[in-house]
């Protein structure tokens, strides 16, 4: 895949209206002297594909750093406005600055252009930074937040970019404990400043729901799953089980949706570190005792099998991808609005 | 703990808001022409793909029918060096290669062979037994097309094809006949085995993302459906392009000419798409009674009058100099067979009344492009009297299928400065800078679609037969004038000036792709 990264412009402004107006320049390719030929006129109202607003918040600059990197990565499959905010409101002194770029990428003959604002605040304007990101925003266009580790919920500037936003985007792999996973639910169900949420953790558990859904996919096996009767869940031993969490939550809460309450079991598995290792569903019923079961394997594979009774039917080996950060986000960001089932499943597993 | 269930489930809940296609059943699929080109490169490089994404069945299984001096090791060796060579994604990964291989035999028959399907039907029985395909079958022909009756016949006098447990399918390749009568032929020899519904007639085209976008361009998007009609549409352009040549495809060329290849399928599929009217939903039989619709609604063609043939000279494209059709390998020096065809339809209904259709193919032309292009009406009143502008040029949109899919709408903007002048500007959509996304191979489309029992983007018996009367009302025209010149265009210009003057009688100019 052929690739051309230019950074068009990197300047530094404090004023608004100068970062919009920087902004057009750099999306357009205008001269701010007004000058130039009438081709460059022409090349400059060419259109320019935008899918969506991305809002990122960290708190320090090597985070900053490992964020634009994900960033960098993303925009070559999401071409957008992204706005960093570097919000320090624990610094005393109040600053206000912001830089803007533009990343100008050619893939496969396809020119993806995607602007980036930074605005970095120390603190009193760190806590409004929001009054700055809306008029920064590309009309008309998904807002979609971003919040990298476990969000600041008694932050206000999380309230108020909720509120502006359409999705909010987390990843409870990093460290959410219950508290903040019943926040974050809250976020979802509250009236004013609500947003949909998506998670990374959920979407690295695709393939594993996927393939668990194919299973009653086939002849036969849906009169089972009306006997479902347990779940044992084995995740790794570092002590993270937000993701075995959300998975038994999801069987919980789609079965919940039929009248079908499952119990969940948990348990460590010793051989693999983090993450979860085995999945099996067991049904029972008029036809007979069966065990559904997913397996990970070494080098990101899954494999399943069924046995019904003592036989075993044909198992299969799938690809479990280990997607980056920024796939995962990439995941997430094509998703509008709010997923219920993602909703649901939280619930279940706080439930 | 066993859970007292109230009613049995209709659905499968842990399917609820899983952004993925159903699961096929568990199937045998049997590729007839197993050892062949088309298996090599597209069909176990679309199954292996298929497999890797989860959109398989476990249990799937593959039979490979051919008569080649071949073990089933070998087979499934040629195979992994086949996905391995042309799989679009990379590096294989042996593992999942392993376990659908797992799934793979092969038979070593001829196609005419009784005591080969004897053997077929067993293997499939073992099949059903051991992996739980449950009588479940596609037959895939992948043959030349001289195979497929015999095939059929087979497959029907040795029972394998009758219906007992699971279900048939069979798929057959294009090209489906070579006229009306022979597609006829063809038709009702299957249907002497598979009924319309178990009949999946590929067009890998319709496959393709691209054209598939060009249906959701028009019916997700509200604001085109108003003005897609005669009273906003002065006429349609629709191109289907190449610079390439016939390449190694002499011998076939012969027989077919660009009205065969080109014009009875790929051309009319792309009018159907730009002209049906919106279906009341996506299922198989209403997308495809509106495209049927379409070509029944075609108005008689003239042949004298609104077809134009052409076949290339020696030339230039692209910087290179190539020689005419007549000097290319395995075609007659004296060949009167065309390389490229312009065609003026009419549409007779209400929406297209009187609305042109112009329709092109073409080989060596100076560029690759495949494209529909509807060219909108002028305002009714010029509101710039007294300035320089003296005429607005007409706004076009245009879908584009290849290359570079996306959309374009050329509109009119002002020229900064004192003075009123216009000038076209186009607002372009590039496809892929909003998705810069692989896209899937049509065929893993398609052959996942046939396992799922959805023939939305198969031809259907009607509009393949109805595409054939066209091609051979065009045939038997020009079967009744003496050829043209041939060659009547250089390689590399866009067709015979004949073709300019068929467009340009109705005082409008073909666009340049």
């Amino acid at each position: 895949m052929n690739q051309n990264h230019t950074a068009l412009t990197a300047r530094t402004f404090v004023d608004v209206h100068a970062i919009q107006e920087e902004l057009d320049q750099v999306r357009w390719g205008l001269h701010a002297d007004g000058e130039g030929s009438e081709a460059a006129q022409h090349a400059a109202a060419e259109a320019r594909a935008s899918v969506l607003n991305l809002i990122t918040v960290v708190s320090n600059e090597p985070e900053l750093g490992k964020v634009s990197q994900v960033l960098d990565r993303l925009s070559v499959t999401n071409p957008s406005r992204t706005l960093i905010l570097l919000a320090q409101h624990t610094r005393e002194a109040d600053k206000l600055e912001a830089s803007v770029s533009a990343q100008d990428r050619t893939e496969s003959g396809h020119r993806v252009t995607t602007e980036r604002v930074i605005l970095h605040a120390h603190g009193e304007p760190a806590r409004h930074l929001a009054s700055l990101a809306t008029p920064l925003l590309i009309p008309d266009l998904p807002v979609i937040l971003w919040w990298p580790g476990r969000p600041q919920f008694d932050n206000p500037l999380f309230d108020d970019l909720c509120e502006l936003s359409d999705r909010l985007v987390v990843d409870t792999d990093e460290g959410f404990d219950d508290t903040d996973l019943t926040r974050l639910l809250e976020v979802a169900r509250r009236k004013k400043a609500r947003a949909g949420i998506g998670d990374l953790n959920w979407a690295r558990l695709m393939a594993w729901r996927h393939v668990a859904a194919q299973f009653f996919d086939m002849p036969g096996m849906l009169a089972r799953l009306a006997h479902i009767h347990g779940v044992s869940i084995f995740h790794g031993h570092d002590g993270s089980t937000a993701q075995a969490r959300l998975l038994g939550g999801w069987v919980r809460s789609r079965m919940a949706t039929v009248g079908i309450d499952v119990p969940l079991e948990f348990r460590p598995d010793e051989s693999f570190e983090h993450g979860i290792c085995r999945f099996l569903i067991y049904t029972g019923g008029d036809e007979g005792p069966a065990r559904f079961s997913l397996g990970r394997l070494r080098g990101n594979r899954l494999s399943s099998q069924i046995r019904l009774g003592d036989q075993d039917l044909a198992d299969r080996t799938v690809r479990l991808e280990s997607r980056a950060t920024e796939d995962l986000l990439g995941i997430e960001l094509t998703l509008p609005g709010h997923d219920l089932q993602f909703e649901q499943a939280l619930a279940a597993a706080l439930g | 703990m066993a859970q007292a269930v109230t009613a049995p489930l209709t659905q499968n809940v842990l399917r609820d808001g899983l952004i993925l296609p159903r699961t096929p059943d568990p199937a045998a699929m049997v590729i007839f022409g197993a050892s062949g080109d088309l298996t090599a490169r597209k069909l176990m490089p679309a199954l292996y793909n298929l497999a890797l994404n989860r959109y398989l069945p476990s249990g799937f299984s593959v039979i490979g029918v051919a008569d080649t001096a071949l073990s089933e090791d070998e087979f499934r060796a040629h195979m992994e060096q086949a996905v391995q060579k042309f799989s679009r994604t990379q590096p294989v990964d042996r593992a999942v290669w392993k376990s659908l291989a797992e799934g793979i035999s092969f038979v070593r028959m001829p196609f005419d062979d009784v005591d080969g399907y004897g053997r077929l039907a067993t293997e499939l029985e073992r099949l059903d037994r051991e992996r739980g395909t449950s009588g479940n079958r596609i037959f895939y022909l992948a043959t030349a097309p001289q195979f497929f009756s015999v095939i059929i016949d087979r497959l029907g006098s040795s029972g394998i094809a009758k219906a007992g447990e699971g279900w048939k399918r069979v798929v057959v390749e294009k090209p489906f006949g070579h006229d009306l009568k022979s597609a006829q032929a063809l038709n009702q020899a299957i249907h002497t085995v598979f009924t319309e519904q178990q009949i999946y007639r590929i067009d890998h085209y319709l496959g393709k993302e691209t054209v598939q976008n060009v249906l959701v361009f028009r019916f997700a998007n509200g604001i085109f459906e108003p003005i897609w009609n005669r009273r906003y549409v002065d006429h349609v352009q629709i191109t289907v392009a190449e610079d390439i040549g016939i390449e190694r495809r002499g011998k076939y060329y012969e027989t077919a000419g660009a009205l065969r290849d080109i014009f009875q399928n790929h051309l009319l599929q792309l009018l159907s798409i730009a002209a049906m009217e919106a279906p009341p939903n996506f299922d198989a039989d209403s997308v495809r009674d509106e495209k049927v619709k379409v070509l029944k609604s075609i108005h008689p063609i003239d042949v004298a009058n609104d077809v134009v043939r052409g076949q290339y000279g020696p030339g230039w494209v692209g910087g290179q100099q190539v020689p005419g059709y007549r000097q290319e390998l395995n075609v007659a020096p004296i060949s009167n067979v065309e390389t490229f065809v312009s065609v003026r339809l009419k549409i007779d209904n209400w929406r297209w009344a009187d609305t042109p259709f112009y329709l092109r193919t073409g080989k060596r032309l100076p560029s690759r492009a495949s494209e529909i292009a509807i060219q909108f009406k002028n305002p009714p009143h010029l509101p710039f009297a007294k300035t320089a502008v003296q005429e607005l040029t007409p706004n076009v949109l245009v879908m584009r299928i290849q290359p570079h899919e996306g959309a374009s709408l050329k509109i009119g903007a002002k020229i900064p400065g004192p003075v009123m002048r216009l000038r076209t500007v186009n607002m372009d959509f590039f496809y892929g800078s909003s998705f810069l996304v692989e896209s899937p191979d049509a065929y893993e489309r398609l052959v996942l679609d046939c396992m799922l029992g959805d023939a939305t983007l198969f031809a259907r018996e009607d509009e393949v037969e109805r595409a054939w009367a066209l091609s051979d009302t065009i045939e038997a025209g020009w079967g009744a004038q003496a050829p043209p010149p041939f060659p009547n265009y250089e390689a590399g210009t866009w067709g015979p000036p004949e073709a300019d003057a068929l467009i340009e009688r109705d005082g409008r100019r073909w666009r340049r792709p």
